[in-house]
């Protein structure tokens, strides 16, 4: 078994038995903690979609998780307060209320993904932080659904055959929605449409060469990983039963940013490995002190400077780590098989 | 019959640089057609245009019969072009294998697959054995791009224009940068494909060219000054002048 697959499943592990050892500890706020690395975990993998896979560095991909949420707190807002929303009376189901959710983002990142994408480098970096933003003051203006304060929820959203309402239930919902969006994103970076998009990202002139369009990879892209913040936004309301603007501001893009540059860009669990770190460190260190990000900023740092893949690289890298690796000066055969095996 | 390229008084301006001033020529089907031309000619400029990378200010662009002036870059390959790059544009993180299973997967049209996984795909990696046999590469299809010499790059360009299954190759100098022993390798690789494509040749080893050529076209100052076979591009006085670097001729 390679070291891969070895920390993937102790991670799994870890994840799937922690309200176990929750209960065992009498600490049930461990469940808490897990659902949120969970959810955040989700967000930042679908960031280094864009980030690790198609070299898009979204600087407001906060936008998806935000509107994923809003539309949750808005249809739980009018079921509640029984007021009609354009007509219909609304639905506390999540097999409604998500799907429309998603869909709602997904033409949110169609429309942000295909304007944002005739730019590159910098200023796709600032236009997505300008879409963001501009979300961002939309909902803070919105004086009917709290305006700045947000909405609070009565209850979470309700499925068939379990009780959300449970935070155990609830925590294997968000750990199995979690698992199963790692799968289908390294499915999909390991299809024909991945290696398209990751071609784009060695050789655009390659690519178009090949006949390959290249907006129409990297806006499908855009629109998928949209979808996996939305739904991580989705489930931040239904876990916090709160949604705000803040939500989708441009400090919560940059910390799911720090997520994906933490643990490893590029790596999909890497990312979701940033998040519990990042989310740890906050509930540690904010004990001591509300000045974290002093401690938590140099420590990026360092993981930046010497870890090429984040904390997931070093985890990967051969022991001692701060040997460097052999430089391919071997024959190529050799070095070959062992760089693919 | 048609020629299955065809230029015609094309002109691109740079600033207060004409970098292509006029040039035309035809190439007939199976045609090996080679543009020599002293450096600056505009040898890359125009085969840009001919891509679709560049857009010329005047002129137009037939492939076969089909005026493709203003056919976006990334529909022409569809249309019958496929081409080498001048400085090598692969995938270095891909093996050779994935390299050429992504061109046949977009000659294909078969792109949006987000499933199955490529490098498992047989449908693929068959036909790109094929490929990297047919420049001789087939015992490196394993390796990363990023772990090819020079020349096994050059041979990749090639079998990337071969997946394409185009009908016109453009070869942005195939030789460049290459050892004699390279070389002359490339040479053979492409005169077992001459024939069987109509190919523009772009290239500075005039001992390849005239091994290569059925026709050569002189580019210069972004001027195609004169087209013939090889016998009469060797003997014009204008040529030799121009470009063989006999001034006094």
């Amino acid at each position: 078994m390679s070291r891969r697959v070895l920390i993937d499943l102790l991670c799994l592990a870890t994840f799937a038995l922690l309200p176990l050892l929750a209960s065992w500890l009498h600490e049930p706020f461990l469940v808490s903690l897990f659902t949120r690395l969970a959810i955040y975990g989700m967000a930042a993998a679908s960031l280094d979609l864009l980030i690790g896979y198609g070299a898009m560095i979204s600087f407001g991909h906060a936008a998806f998780f935000g509107l994923g949420g809003y539309v949750v707190g808005v249809i739980g807002f009018h079921t509640s307060q029984a007021m009609p929303l354009w007509g219909w009376e609304g639905s506390s189901s999540a097999l409604i209320v998500w799907p429309l959710s998603l869909l709602v983002c997904a033409l949110f990142a169609l429309v942000v993904g295909y304007l944002s994408l005739r730019t590159s480098g910098v200023q796709f970096i600032m236009i997505t932080l300008a879409f963001g933003q501009m979300l961002y003051f939309v909902l803070s203006s919105l004086s009917l659904y709290g305006g700045d304060d947000g909405i609070l929820l009565n209850e979470r959203n309700t499925l068939p055959g379990l009780d959300l309402e449970n935070p155990v239930q609830f925590y294997y919902l968000c750990l199995g929605l979690l698992v199963a969006w790692l799968l289908f994103c390294r499915r999909l970076v390991n299809s024909r449409f991945g290696y398209v998009l990751r071609g784009l990202k060695q050789s655009e002139r390659r690519s178009i060469s090949l006949g390959l369009h290249p907006l129409r990879y990297r806006l499908s892209a855009f629109v998928i990983a949209g979808v996996g913040g939305g739904l991580a936004g989705i489930l931040w309301a239904n876990y916090a039963m709160f949604v705000s603007p803040d939500m989708g501001a441009w400090h919560k893009s940059g910390e799911l940013m720090a997520m994906v540059i933490l643990g490893g860009v590029g790596t999909l669990i890497g990312p979701v490995l940033g998040a519990a770190v990042y989310l740890g460190l906050e509930q540690v260190l904010s004990l001591w002190t509300e000045h974290w990000l002093l401690i938590f900023g140099p420590l990026l740092l360092v993981v930046v400077l010497f870890g090429k893949k984040g904390l997931y690289g070093l985890l990967l890298s051969p022991w001692p780590r701060w040997r460097k690796p052999p430089v391919p000066n071997a024959p190529p055969a050799i070095a070959n098989s062992e760089v693919r095996s | 019959m048609i020629p299955q390229l065809s230029i015609q008084d094309l002109e691109k301006t740079f600033g207060a640089v004409k970098a292509t001033n006029g040039a035309s020529f035809n190439i007939a089907p199976g045609e090996l057609h080679a543009i020599i031309g002293p450096n600056g000619a505009g040898k890359s400029t125009l085969i840009s245009q001919i891509a679709g990378e560049i857009r010329p200010d005047k002129g137009r662009i037939f492939l076969n019969g089909q005026d493709i002036t203003d056919v976006p870059a990334h529909q022409r390959p569809r249309l019958g072009l496929a081409r080498a790059f001048q400085v090598s544009q692969l995938y270095p993180e891909f093996t050779l294998l994935e390299n050429v299973a992504i061109a046949i997967a977009a000659r294909e049209g078969q792109t949006f697959g987000m499933w199955k996984p490529l490098g498992s795909d047989s449908r693929l990696l068959g036909p790109a054995a094929d490929y990297l046999h047919r420049v001789g590469l087939a015992a490196r299809g394993q390796a990363l791009v990023s772990e090819l010499s020079h020349g096994e790059r050059r041979q990749l360009e090639i079998a990337l224009a071969l997946a394409q299954e185009a009908s016109v190759l453009l070869l942005d100098e195939p030789m460049a940068g290459m050892g004699a022993e390279e070389s002359a390798r490339m040479t053979q690789l492409l005169l077992e494909l001459k024939g069987r494509y109509a190919i523009l040749l772009v290239e500075h080893d005039m001992d390849a060219v005239f091994a290569l050529a059925d026709r050569i076209t002189v580019l210069v100052y972004g001027q195609t000054i004169l087209t013939g076979s090889v016998e009469q591009i060797r003997n014009d006085p204008q040529v030799r002048a121009a470009y063989l670097g006999e001034e006094h001729a």
